[in-house]
């Protein structure tokens, strides 16, 4: 409001190019930015902060539970069960809103602390370490007289010192600097107060969820509950947040993320997540979620006050995880194949082929089995009898007779030409007796002709 | 090693095998478990079933017990330990070169000859044939003399 008023004008100031002005300008704008902080700072007071341990409710809480422990350790009569639920219900929700508080109260000291040392809040995560830090460095420069190993890792310490020698920090003025130690005071006080609270629920988790403890043990159970809520609320989670209930981002300084073993929360304080050999971790984690998932809500339900289902999830858990590692079977040598010979391959191709060609019906066979259409085929014996020779020798045919054949036809042919004789030689031989066709060479009369035909009659009657 | 492979003691059982395996060649031992030989050959057996077992099946005949007199007549069973092969209920002969073609007389020396044998029985058995040509080399068959009496 009125900061942002004066900004503008100061913005508008600023445009003037008086360089001497402009820095007097400028440190005049600090000082005042410095006081309108301090002035918030006593608005923003501490007790509107943190109301929680003023409450009524936080007073009769703690109250309660000193009775309860000191009971139990004097051995003397317990509560009723109804009160007891109550106060482990109560326990459970103040567990949760003691959780924001501190939430709250590590933002609060961040933001007065962030103009000390900035830094600080990348390389210390956890708020109530955090808180502790700030509450031992306080204003002071010179690292090296500050004493950190009591609750911080040896490797945090030494970035925190060397971080600190190249802080672009100022001390803080001392108002803020005793507030901002009263508010790591309180978060403090409230840490050990949940830790209270969460060793009175973790000595009652047997009657609390017996089976919930049953399978994560009673500590680990404490804080679950103590972190979710109550019984009911940690039932309705789903499985896979309850995996994550109180995981921490430390991603330790100087380390790579790349390693980030795993998500578990609680979970990984549990035996049986830190009896599992390291590469079987995630899967332990989540089968465990699972599992204490549903031991939770048959606790919330008191479905079983024995806690005998916890103990049967615990072993189904247990034979899992073995399953897991058991080695693969052993091969067995396998049986030989049934005898089956394959069939030969055959092959086609070229040279198959033309070899093929010598034995298949040739060319000249094909001619002669082929008859031209009308007119009567030549044959060996000539007419009709003997081997006919089809299309052989025909015009347009390549193939003809062997020559020897056609000369050993026209023999008996006489001086008749053929059409199977290219030449026209015809001369009778010596040798040999040559039976000519007598009615191709016209010496045959006309009744000699009807012989054996099926019309005539006898020529020669004789009376006998 | 013959607790590994089925011992018949009575003539149903022997029936009921060999009705039963089909499509696979059925090896008979006939022979007593407590004669070496057959301690040998059973040996071998025992180690071979698993290999065959794909397309044949063994089985040890206990040759003392009274069911199992009329096959050892029947097949003229003289000499222990004494293989018979069957394929489909039909008795498969072997060739090779001994004077008895029905059966293999004593031990096989190599677990690789009595597959051979199986294989040889098997492909023999599925092209139709009845006997078959033994692939195991004479010097690795064992030798023995048949005395005839009374033929």
């Amino acid at each position: 409001m009125a900061t942002l008023e004066y900004s503008f004008y100061a913005d508008l100031d600023e445009l003037s190019d008086n360089e001497a002005e402009l820095d007097a300008r400028t440190a005049e704008e600090d000082n005042i930015d410095m006081d309108m902080d301090v002035l918030e700072t006593l608005n923003y007071d501490l007790s509107r902060v943190s109301k929680l341990l003023e409450t009524h409710r936080y007073a009769d809480i703690m109250h309660k539970l000193e009775q309860a422990l000191g009971k139990d350790s004097d051995g003397g009569a317990e509560m009723g069960t109804v009160l007891e639920d109550k106060l482990i219900g109560d326990c459970n929700q103040l567990s949760a809103d003691i959780e924001n508080e501190i939430v709250i109260f590590h933002n609060f000291i961040r933001d007065k602390y962030r103009l000390n040392f900035p830094e600080l809040e990348s390389l210390v995560h956890d708020p109530i370490d955090y808180a502790r830090v700030v509450k031992k460095i306080a204003n002071e420069t010179d690292l090296t007289l500050v004493d950190m190993e009591g609750f911080l890792q040896p490797a945090t310490v030494i970035a925190v010192s060397v971080t600190a020698l190249t802080t672009k920090g100022k001390p803080l003025p001392d108002s803020i600097l005793r507030k901002t130690l009263d508010a790591c005071d309180h978060a403090i006080d409230l840490d050990s107060a949940r830790k209270k609270v969460l060793e009175f629920v973790e000595s009652k988790m047997g009657s609390i969820a017996p089976n919930l403890s049953a399978i994560v043990g009673s500590a680990v159970a404490a804080k679950l509950m103590g972190t979710a809520g109550g019984l009911s609320a940690l039932a309705n989670m789903p499985a896979c947040n309850v995996l994550v209930v109180g995981h921490n981002r430390k991603n330790r300084v100087g380390f790579s993320t790349a390693l980030s073993q795993s998500r578990a929360g609680y979970l990984e304080q549990t035996e049986i997540f830190q009896s599992t050999p390291p590469e079987l971790r995630m899967r332990a984690s989540r089968l465990l979620a699972s599992k204490s998932t549903l031991a939770a809500r048959v606790d919330a339900t008191r479905g079983d006050p024995s806690g005998t289902n916890g103990k049967a999830l615990r072993e189904e858990i247990r034979k899992n995880i073995d399953k897991w590692q058991e080695p693969p079977p052993a091969r067995q040598p396998k049986p030989l194949h049934v005898p089956y010979s394959v069939p030969k391959k055959r092959r086609g191709g070229r040279r198959l082929r033309k070899r093929k060609e010598r034995y298949q019906v040739t060319d000249m066979r094909k001619l002669a089995n082929r008859m031209a259409f009308g007119t009567p085929e030549d044959s060996s014996l000539g007419d009709g009898l003997g081997i006919g020779y089809g299309m052989l020798g025909q015009a347009g045919s390549k193939l003809k007779l062997n020559a020897k054949v056609a000369k050993k036809r026209q023999f008996t042919g006489g001086s008749t030409t053929s059409g199977l004789t290219t030449s026209s030689l015809a001369f009778t031989l010596v040798q040999g007796i040559e039976l000519c066709n007598p009615q191709a060479l016209g010496l045959v009369s006309g009744i000699q002709s009807t012989y054996f035909s099926e019309s005539g009659t006898f020529s020669k009657l004789k009376k006998i | 090693m013959s607790y590994l492979l089925k011992t018949l003691t009575k003539k149903e059982e022997i029936d009921r095998i060999i009705r039963d395996t089909i499509d696979e060649v059925l090896v008979l031992r006939f022979g007593r478990c407590s004669d070496d030989v057959c301690l040998q050959h059973d040996e071998i057996l025992a180690k071979s079933v698993r290999d065959v077992s794909k397309f044949a099946k063994v089985a040890l005949v206990d040759v003392d017990s009274e069911e199992v007199q009329v096959y050892v007549k029947y097949f003229d069973i003289t000499l222990f330990p004494s293989t018979i092969f069957f394929f489909n209920a039909h008795h498969m002969k072997l060739d090779s070169g001994t004077a008895d073609h029905t059966k293999w007389v004593g031990a096989f020396h190599i677990k690789q000859d009595f597959i051979d044998v199986v294989e040889a029985i098997y492909r023999g058995a599925m092209k139709g044939k009845l006997i078959v040509q033994c692939p195991v080399p004479p010097e690795r068959i064992p030798k023995y003399q048949l005395l005839y009496k009374d033929v």
